[in-house]
């Protein structure tokens, strides 16, 4: 059984997060790469202008990780309330069923529920596949990653005395954008689970 | 859902709801209190979640959606009030009547629509219809902020967990002797009253009061003369006896 649609957000949202505090360390791997490169001098040109893109793109992974987790904890609480209104659908119906005298004083209430749970639905529908697009964008990021990793090698393989220090920094940039591929890969797990365009079981 | 008419004259009438047939097991049978007068109706403790569409289904074969204007829940627990958030998507309109003290507990149980109005520690007096219903201070009894509701013109004071018992499925419905129905409220009442003063300022207060019939939430119901057996019973009890363990 799929789970939930608040769970599957809300597991989202923690995988982003983790994201999040990887870029964090690949900002910080630019800042020591930076400082290094500042200290080995002209042997190091090409290396130091790299450490630029590597800044730019952890802030842009921490940006859209952010944008990306802040989505998906709103459509667990959406989905959260779809499954509210979900619930108290089941119960209306039992109610219907028992056609109290009463019965049609309750109607408008439950027509009013249930156009919000249909609303609601759609909603978290478009959200998700919002959020799917917006995950797949983010693999451009670790795209770029690798690329500069393997730049960076390739920069390192001149740099004498530094190559060392270089190469586990073009070593970390690879480690650093792998861990993050995968919290995406388990991102787009989870919402596939549910998946794309299908009723959503809220 | 088993309803009981309890009190009637005229459109003003008392009806309580319980002894739920499709109850789950495990969850602790509640009486559940309606009150109407003219075109406005209470509904007293409306209970927890599990209870909500035998309730709703109750209520709809005695008044329609729009005539319950009111709920009371009279502290926070979720056997009085869980259902709160059903509640909100069937009487949008509808105000909450409970402790302030509870206010910010209670609304975790989801109220988006229905209006919260705060009953002080004092207790208050409300219209309904044609009749006054007044909210009774009944703090520690056994929640920290805590009242019942006296309908003096009927004379029944709905008194919830004091009085109250727990009992097999099938009990009747109204105390037929203390002698034999003491013991089944003796734990509860010692385990879930934690204050001797908050006992003895409760008798005292409900003691001027002309009770005809006295509607605990769970349990038998009390009628003359055992409404005073009761407040005698209860006056003697040592209660908050966990600590002495």
């Amino acid at each position: 059984m799929a789970a939930p649609v608040f769970i599957i957000a809300a597991s989202v949202s923690a995988e982003l997060h983790q994201a999040m505090i990887e870029a964090r360390g690949l900002a910080l791997t630019a800042k020591n790469a930076r400082a290094l490169a500042v200290r080995a001098g002209s042997k190091t040109v090409g290396f130091r202008a790299i450490t630029d893109f590597i800044e730019e793109l952890a802030s842009a992974i921490i940006s859209q990780s952010r944008v990306i987790n802040h989505h998906a904890e709103k459509l667990s609480t959406q989905a959260v309330t779809a499954w509210h209104s979900d619930n108290a659908m089941a119960h209306f119906r039992w109610v219907e069923a028992q056609k109290p005298e009463h019965l049609a004083s309750i109607l408008p209430h439950i027509n009013h529920c249930d156009k919000q749970l249909d609303a609601l639905n759609h909603e978290l529908q478009i959200g998700l596949r919002d959020l799917i697009d917006q995950i797949d964008e983010s693999y451009k990021h670790i795209r770029t990653a690798n690329l500069i990793a393997t730049s960076s090698h390739v920069e390192a393989a001149t740099a004498g005395d530094f190559r060392e220090q270089l190469e586990v920094i073009a070593d970390n940039i690879r480690k650093t954008a792998d861990r993050i591929a995968a919290h995406l890969n388990r991102a787009n797990r989870l919402l596939s689970q549910n998946h794309r365009g299908t009723k959503i079981a809220c | 859902m088993l309803a009981t008419v309890l009190y009637e004259d005229g459109d003003h009438r008392w009806i309580m709801f319980a002894r739920d047939p499709g109850k789950p097991d495990g969850i602790i049978d509640t009486n559940q209190y309606l009150i109407q007068s003219g075109k406005e109706a209470i509904l007293l403790d409306p209970g927890g979640i599990e209870l909500f569409a035998p309730m709703l289904s109750s209520v709809l074969k005695y008044v329609p959606a729009e005539g319950i204007t009111k709920l009371f829940a009279s502290h926070q627990d979720p056997d009085i009030i869980s259902s709160l958030g059903l509640w909100d998507q069937a009487l949008p309109n509808a105000e909450l009547y409970s402790p302030w003290l509870w206010e910010s507990f209670i609304r975790h149980f989801g109220m988006n629509n229905i209006t919260y109005k705060a009953i002080p520690d004092e207790g208050m007096t409300i219209t309904l219809g044609r009749i006054q219903l007044q909210f009774i201070p009944a703090h520690y009894l056994h929640s920290s902020g805590n009242f019942h509701v006296w309908d003096a013109k009927a004379g029944i004071l709905m008194s919830g967990d004091v009085g109250a018992a727990l009992e097999e499925p099938g009990a009747p419905l109204w105390v037929d002797s203390m002698e034999r129905h003491g013991p089944k409220m003796k734990k509860f009442h010692q385990r879930w009253m934690p204050s001797d003063a908050a006992k003895h300022d409760w008798i005292r207060r409900v003691s001027a009061l002309d009770i005809k019939i006295m509607a605990p939430q769970h349990g038998r119901l009390f009628k003359p003369p055992h409404v005073a057996d009761f407040l005698r019973w209860f006056e003697q009890l040592p209660v908050g006896v966990a600590i002495k363990g």
